[in-house]
């Protein structure tokens, strides 16, 4: 029987382990930064998987097609309640807008929190191991797209840009483990506007969580969450999600609250990249703000 | 035969693989199941098998490189990985009967082998939290089904990809 380990092969395999220790301790240590040779590699993987991805999210669009068909009947009739209502809610909102536009006129704003040039991407990959919650998407610096900006679907806020290349762009969605990833909010629905931050997300309950919330003020189940553009990053007004549930955090100075995300993270297709119109600061949304720079 | 099928299956289930992922969470009543599509690892385990080691560890050098610089960012996982679990595939295909069910049994066993070992990596460096319970029912249960059901499904294609241009190759050599 052939030794497996002879001295010349113990050597190279001491040899291969402090390589991949070192180049594992490099890689996490500086995360934030893509070197040319990685650049390249993304864009050349990015253009392949472009060319995969496209018939795969042919067929789920039908998968969908034949989805929604299925429940044409009730939501139909769903709809045809939320009709009425809506009618007296678009005037509302014509009217509120156009006041809002003369008002702004009379102050002399221009500029707007809230406003954003929308990039309109599609996931080319999820990270197929799914231990890190990433996706890819098929627009890069070329396009516009910087670190930090926020991403979003129809439906609410999924993640921000992390990482950057020529062609493509790494998206770390909210659902992610990472400490540093903080997200200013505000909950909306009641008197006043109250500010929290979006820190952590709770795995089993599937839930996010909002921190920093202050204990006198009152909220109430069913409040929706939206971002608040104070982070400096992020523009105002991207969906969240809603309260579900209100308690104290850990060290029973501040409440937490659970917020249900209102965007689904699977099967994720088309997502807006929102490029935000006013000047961007450093915040919170940086992940890494003033302090801990240093 | 095509000189570069080998590769080409390689560079096809690489980007397959991402693709399936696009699938995964499933919901089924109310629990998410991930499933990790692992087809480039199960080819390169039958490359190592029925191909030989070499090529077998070369390509999985150069695919782990990709792909961790693709979608992980931590340089030096997958492409230390991938050869280490071709290295121990031909290793222990030596000590076993060798046929088809046998290789794709080893092959199943070393799967869940490298899920486990990068389960224990990432709790180390702490990218995931999750408790071993939940790491068996939702992740390594399901992802072992799914590929064992496509490995049953393709292992035989893979078999014989790899024996035409393994035949291919002998007639070469037996030119000079």
């Amino acid at each position: 029987m052939p030794q497996l380990l002879t001295n010349k092969r113990l050597i190279l395999l001491l040899l291969g382990v402090i390589l991949l220790v070192a180049l594992i301790s490099f890689s996490l240590r500086d995360r934030s930064n893509v070197s040319l040779p990685e650049q390249i590699i993304k864009d050349a993987v990015g253009a392949g998987q472009s060319v995969f991805s496209r018939p795969a999210h042919f067929v789920t669009g039908i998968f969908d097609n034949v989805d929604s068909l299925l429940n044409t009947f009730e939501e139909n009739q769903h709809l045809k309640t939320r009709l009425e209502e809506f009618a007296g809610v678009q005037a509302e909102v014509k009217d509120l807008r156009s006041e809002n536009e003369e008002l702004k006129q009379i102050v002399g704003k221009e500029k707007d929190l809230r406003e954003y040039n929308p990039i309109q991407a599609t996931v080319i990959a999820r990270n197929p191991d799914q231990w890190e919650e990433k996706v890819i998407l098929n627009r890069g610096s070329n396009q516009g797209v910087t670190e930090n900006m926020a991403v979003m679907t129809a439906s609410g806020l999924i993640g921000k840009v992390i990482l950057t290349t020529p062609t493509t762009s790494t998206v770390e969605l909210i659902s992610t483990l990472n400490p540093n990833y903080r997200v200013s909010a505000m909950v909306v629905g009641g008197d006043k506007d109250v500010f929290g931050l979006i820190e952590g997300y709770d795995a089993e309950r599937r839930e996010l969580l909002l921190k920093r919330i202050d204990a006198d003020i009152e909220l109430k189940e069913g409040d929706q969450v939206i971002s608040s553009g104070l982070g400096g990053i992020f523009p105002k007004g991207i969906l969240i999600g809603t309260i579900t549930e209100i308690t104290i955090d850990e060290f029973g100075l501040t409440k937490l609250a659970y917020v249900k995300p209102a965007a689904d993270f699977s099967l994720l297709n088309h997502v807006i990249i929102a490029d935000r119109v006013m000047p961007e600061v450093d915040g919170e949304d940086n992940g890494v703000t003033g302090d801990d720079e240093s | 035969m095509i000189r570069f099928l080998i590769p080409l299956v390689c560079l096809v289930l690489f980007f397959m693989e991402p693709v399936f992922g696009l699938f995964s969470p499933l919901n089924i009543g109310g629990e998410l199941n991930y499933v990790v599509p692992r087809f480039l690892i199960m080819f390169l385990i039958f490359l190592a098998l029925y191909y030989d080691l070499k090529h077998a560890m070369f390509y999985g050098l150069f695919f782990g490189l990709l792909y961790d610089v693709f979608y992980i960012d931590i340089i030096g996982l997958y492409s230390f990985l991938y050869p280490a679990i071709c290295l121990a595939a031909s290793f222990a295909f030596k000590r076993i009967p060798r046929n088809l069910v046998s290789a794709t049994v080893l092959t199943i066993v070393l799967l869940a082998v490298f899920e486990f070992v990068l389960y224990q990596f990432f709790l180390l460096i702490s990218l995931t939290e999750m408790p071993l319970g939940t790491f068996l029912s939702t992740r390594l249960w399901p992802t072992m089904v799914a590929n064992s059901i496509f490995l049953v499904m393709l292992g035989w294609m893979f078999k014989s990809v790899i024996i035409t241009q393994l035949s291919e190759r002998d007639n070469k050599i037996g030119l000079y």
